[in-house]
């Protein structure tokens, strides 16, 4: 027998203790393809919330640097409200998603009226004279202030924005730095901070810290990767461009330096025409390759297109004395792509196919309805295939195994199929030739 | 006449190579991959091998580990588009490694230098 369940369960079973509640609640928002933002206010849901913690409001401060700087509240701001707000909630059979949506409502509807107060809260860590809530981050410590307004240690200026005698800060802590911190309080029913609080939104605080340090984390990676291609690309460049450059500049030094015959003169003076030539095409062709975009999905009829490369007059001349094959399925349904595109990554593979085929072998063009999602387009050829080595490398820039290739055609082609909801694969053993097979999303003919 | 192995795949500069390394008064074959360069130097006769990195098939480092295993006793030169292989630290094994230029002084030094002219 098999049983399916909701993955994210909307109501919790009340016996089971509140700190698992809070953990399921944030472990299933961390699922989601959630933003950093969207998922702290889901951390400061949790704190807020009736079926969490239960505290009235939250400030979230994040640190920057040196600095801790507030970005985000969370709370009624007049018991008026709060009654509303709280009425709303209560009502039955509303789930944390719900809670969650509604905030977000809440914090972009308070946000314009709070931003300029929120932005003046702006600690720096390393301040002599730091006052509370800040220093509770510095120490890295939780701390719960009572009796505010008559302490020096409390800074004024979050007195006025919260206007709350006793309130909790939570520092947000990872691997000992300092992330951030949430400061929780009761101000519109006045209910006392119980150590049971205490304990719970310590597992919040704990959660918020790890979660802030993972998504800086994965921001700079990626970050270094982008580094790391851009490196890659200046490599490439400097080698594609060397090698001509130093063709040019070296046959012109022959030209001044020694003498030579008319003949000698004219091929020198060739040469350099034609590396000048093969400069601009690689210029040409690499700032077209970083132009990809692709705006709009439009489904396309891909058969017309596909018939239509076989006569252009680059491939005709490339085909001369090799057989193209193409066939089509039985259906007429429509793939969603970019016309423009489309035919130049079929171009490209179909290109690469004919470079690899020996004269008298074939290329085969085989379109099919896969299923209703997906159509697929193989282009197989008779070359003598690809070791595993090679295998592994043809996707990435600037590898290419042809004399004058530039190892951009593949990167290419895939760019297009990503940025079409589809993908490539590709299957090769060396003397069995090499296929690839596209996959784009298919789309009935008549609707969109 | 000593005997000089240039494996370099771009047609224009192995042409620019051969003439002016002739008229240094040395015999140059070429090699235009990584395997028929092997073939070559297993054919023998070859007093100092210049090879690019980047090139179809195996590359130039590949290369230079191959030739090692056969015979250590001939000089290599890498001469190369890229700044960046100097980290590979099988290029160490290599003699010398240039940059490419269109001034083949440099180049012209370092063969006179390793053959001991």
């Amino acid at each position: 027998m098999i049983t399916s369940y909701r993955m994210q369960p909307a109501n919790f079973n009340l016996e089971i203790p509140k700190e698992l509640v809070l953990l399921s609640i944030i472990a299933q928002s961390f699922f989601q393809p959630f933003s950093l933002e969207d998922n702290l206010l889901v951390i400061l849901t949790a704190l807020t919330s009736g079926a969490g913690i239960g505290f009235n409001r939250a400030t979230l401060f994040l640190s920057e640097g040196d600095k801790l700087k507030a970005t985000m509240w969370l709370g009624p701001r007049s018991p008026e409200e709060a009654e509303a707000i709280w009425t709303m909630l209560s009502s039955p059979g509303l789930g944390y998603a719900e809670i969650v949506e509604h905030n977000r409502e809440l914090v972009s509807r308070l946000l314009p009226d709070l931003q300029p107060k929120l932005k003046a809260l702006e600690y720096n860590l390393e301040d002599e004279d730091l006052k509370f809530p800040a220093a509770a981050a510095r120490d890295k410590e939780i701390v719960l202030v009572t009796g505010a307004g008559g302490d020096p240690k409390v800074d004024r200026r979050f007195l006025d924005f919260v206007q709350v005698d006793e309130f909790l800060c939570l520092p947000l802590v990872a691997r000992n730095e300092i992330m951030g911190e949430i400061v929780v309080d009761n101000a519109i029913t006045r209910a006392p901070i119980t150590s049971r609080d205490i304990e719970l939104a310590s597992l919040c605080a704990l959660l918020a810290g790890n979660y802030i340090h993972t998504t800086r984390l994965y921001k700079k990676v990626l970050e270094m990767e982008k580094m790391a291609a851009l490196g890659e690309m200046a490599a490439f460049i400097s080698h594609q461009l060397r090698n001509p450059i130093v063709a040019i500049g070296g046959f012109t030094r022959q030209l001044v330096n020694q003498p030579c015959n008319p003949d000698k003169c004219q091929r020198n003076l060739k040469i350099i025409q034609d590396e000048i030539k093969h400069l601009e095409e690689i210029i040409f062709r690499m700032s077209h390759f970083l132009r990809i975009k692709i705006k709009e999905l439009v489904p396309i009829d891909y058969r017309p297109i596909l018939l239509g490369i076989k006569d252009r007059p680059d491939i005709k001349v490339k085909s001369a004395g090799k057989t193209v094959t193409i066939s089509l399925p039985e259906n007429n349904s429509l793939i969603l792509c970019d016309p423009v595109y489309f035919e130049e990554a079929l171009v490209n593979l179909l290109d690469n196919a004919l470079d690899v085929t020996p004269p008298g072998g074939r290329v085969y063009i085989r379109a099919c309805q896969r299923n209703k999602k997906w159509v697929t387009i193989t282009v197989k050829d008779s070359g003598p295939g690809l070791d595993e080595k090679s295998q592994e490398k043809m996707f990435s820039p600037f590898f290419s195994t042809k004399e004058s290739g530039l190892g951009l055609g593949l990167l290419f082609v895939r760019r297009v199929l990503e940025s079409c909801g589809g993908k490539v694969e590709v299957r090769s053993k060396p003397g069995r030739g090499t296929m690839f097979k596209l996959y784009f999303l298919s789309r009935e003919r008549g609707s969109l | 006449m000593k005997k000089i192995l240039l494996v370099e795949d771009d047609k224009s500069l192995s042409l620019l190579y051969q003439e002016e390394l002739t008229r240094e008064g040395y015999e140059v074959v070429l090699a235009a991959d990584a395997e028929s360069a092997l073939e070559l130097v297993r054919s023998g006769g070859f007093n100092l091998i210049i090879t690019d990195i980047r090139m179809p098939g195996k590359d130039g480092i590949e290369l230079i580990s191959s030739i090692m295993g056969m015979r250590k006793d001939i000089p290599i030169i890498i001469n190369t588009a890229y700044q960046s292989y100097k980290g590979d630290f099988m290029t160490w094994a290599a003699d010398a490694y240039l940059i490419k230029s269109s001034s083949l002084e440099e180049l012209k030094l370092k063969i006179r230098e390793l053959l001991g002219e």
